[in-house]
């Protein structure tokens, strides 16, 4: 039998919502039944009601979430007071226990309105039919009996949902129960906070993001976590964090050593408790690797180079070298250097919507079964259709979410995909030259073009 | 870093070197040994991807003799423990590797390999 909950989320990042759900609940391995309406699971509004099998389930959830704000069991809604007194009364058995000698506390709130003292009162003295005999405690009670009005809310152009006021008692809907948890993982926010870290670059990704991701991933003690876009290390942070062993590389190694003898990852992860939990660093490009064996990692997260600050890049050249060039090149061969030194490998341009698919190719081989992928991809907000993402997938990869990070013309999807199959393959082969378009040419491809240009068309 | 779990993961892959491009040998190296976390579901769930005799062979090069030349079949928790520390605790700090193939040299600098190739080597 399941229980219903009323979850209160931050107002942000809605698209995010029900995905990261989705995997906490799978991480830790129970059902969570989301409503059947579409129009309940709006993403856009604070609440969702969600059936759990029990309030431990609830707890745990609150305490990793990045977007639960609060988790109070489910006594009752509706878009007036009478009918949420009418739910309130049919949900008897959910709180007749309490009754007889139980200390309470009562909550009035609205999201993003104050209700006036008067109404505040009112409000709690229409409750008086459950008749509580315990005594109010405002300081410890045993128990807190939330009611909520829901206002009326909208999206904004940023993709933030915005209250609108029409006065005060005009609401969408009002909400009641007894709460179970606040959520406590939103405070990681302000740990991970970039500016505070030790060791960040231009590249680095914002905690609240870096955590969602990481939730993605089912990071967990005893997981095998892989970044093979590492940079300064955004993501291995909370990753680590939440348990995971993690390893990373990058095609430049100054990216992850920063100044000085101790990496810069590693300075960071220090300062965050979580040193030991990165494996280790190595430089490479990831289209010539040299993993020896794949099903290794329990997923892999990735912000890859999308080329507006960070340009996506390969070993190789575009044009031959001259022979005096290709014999001081050899040489390089006859004194490898360390990473931090003067000589680094020419590179060429690697076009977004290729590597896209390369990662996704290259993740099969890497992944364990039921592995996955967690990436970001850049998107043209008025071109993208959906069959981009399907375009980059191969047999045995699966999307499982893809949320969109609104910035206005551009955006970025953050991709969830699964490795569906148990086959190992066989290390996927790069190919050195451009593919011809033959295929649906996804709105990403060119991407750092489009940027530049301002997402208008060519002519 | 470099811990011997990551040395049995990386093989040479300069163009064209596909055949005893695997284990790399390691070269003056400085090392440093550092507690890391016991988890044994971890290890249990890695021991089918360890090269065994690549393990032991690069534990003795860096000075560790506690690994029995063949996998045993009964992992007790002191076999665990003791592959614990070689997998995870030892690092290799400076130095370098070699390809026991072509014999290219990827060096090893605060604890970072630099598995990059020349233009000529890759693919
Ligand atoms: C968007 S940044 C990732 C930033 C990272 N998440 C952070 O927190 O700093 C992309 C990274 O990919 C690296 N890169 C670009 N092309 C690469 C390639 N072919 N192989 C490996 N790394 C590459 C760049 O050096 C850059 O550090
Ligand atoms: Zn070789």
């Amino acid at each position: 039998m399941t229980v219903q909950y009323l979850f209160f989320f931050a107002q942000a990042h809605h698209e995010f919502r029900i995905p990261e759900l989705l995997s906490l609940s799978k991480m830790f391995g129970f059902d969570l039944n989301l409503p059947e309406n579409p129009e309940d699971q709006d993403p856009t509004r604070p609440f969702l009601i969600v059936g759990l099998q029990c309030e431990e389930h609830a707890r745990l959830l609150a305490s990793r979430s990045i977007l639960i704000k609060s988790v109070y069991e489910y006594y009752g809604h509706g878009s007036t007071y009478e009918e949420l007194h009418l739910s309130n009364r049919n949900n008897r058995n959910k709180w007749a226990r309490y009754i007889p000698d139980t200390s309470f506390k009562f909550i009035v709130t609205a999201y993003n309105h104050k209700i006036p003292q008067l109404r505040q009162r009112d409000i709690v003295e229409s409750f008086s039919y459950m008749g509580f005999l315990g005594k109010i405690d405002m300081k410890n009670p045993d128990i807190v009996l939330a009611c909520f009005e829901e206002c009326k809310s909208y999206i904004d152009r940023h993709g933030t949902t915005r209250e609108k006021h029409e006065g005060d008692g005009l609401f969408k809907q009002v909400y009641f129960g007894r709460q179970v948890a606040m959520g406590s993982a939103r405070s990681l926010i302000t740990m991970f906070d970039v500016k505070k870290r030790s060791y960040y670059g231009n590249t680095s990704m914002e905690a609240e993001i870096s955590l969602l991701m990481a939730n993605q991933t089912l990071a967990s003690p005893g997981k095998v976590i892989y970044d093979p876009f590492m940079g300064t290390g955004s993501m291995a942070y909370p990753t680590a964090y939440f348990g995971a062993q993690i390893f990373g590389s990058d095609i430049d190694g100054r990216q992850m050593r920063g100044k000085g003898d101790t990496p810069g990852i590693i300075r960071a992860a220090t300062q965050y408790g979580v040193a030991t939990r990165i494996v280790d660093l190595c430089t490479f490009d990831i289209t010539q690797n040299p993993w020896r064996c794949g099903d290794l990692f329990d997923a892999i997260i990735t912000d890859p180079p999308y080329g507006v600050r960070a340009g996506a890049k390969r070993l190789g050249r575009k044009r031959e070298l001259s022979p005096a060039k290709m014999a001081a090149y050899l040489e390089h061969r006859a004194s490898p250097r360390p990473d931090d030194q003067p000589y680094i490998p020419p590179t060429k341009p690697y076009e977004l919507s290729r590597l896209a698919v390369d990662l996704v190719l290259l993740s099969r081989y890497l992944l364990k079964p039921g592995g996955r992928l967690v990436f970001f991809l850049p998107t043209v907000t008025d071109e993208y259709e959906e069959v981009d993402i399907y375009s980059m997938l191969c047999p045995g990869m699966e999307v499982i979410a893809n949320s969109l990070q609104d910035f206005g013309s551009w955006g970025r999807r953050l991709v969830t995909i699964q490795k569906t199959v148990r086959v190992t393959y066989l290390p996927p082969v790069v190919e050195a030259q451009d593919r011809p378009e033959d295929q649906h040419v996804p709105a990403h491809k060119d991407f750092r073009e489009k940027y530049f240009r301002g997402f208008k068309s060519k002519n | 870093m470099v811990r011997l779990i990551t040395h049995n993961l990386l093989a040479c892959h300069v163009k064209g070197c596909t055949s005893n491009n695997f284990p790399l040998e390691f070269k003056d190296v400085q090392v440093e040994l550092r507690d890391a976390e016991f988890n044994s579901d971890f290890l249990r769930g890695f021991i089918p991807k360890i090269e065994w005799k690549a393990l032991v062979d690069a534990a003795r090069q860096v000075g560790n003799t506690s690994l029995p030349l063949e996998l045993p079949e009964m992992l007790d928790d002191d076999f665990l423990k003791s592959l614990h520390h070689v997998l995870l605790e030892i690092h290799v700090e400076e130095g370098s590797m070699t390809c026991p193939n072509c014999h290219h040299v990827y060096p090893i600098s605060n604890g970072i390999p630099n598995m990059l190739l020349a233009e000529h080597e890759i693919g």
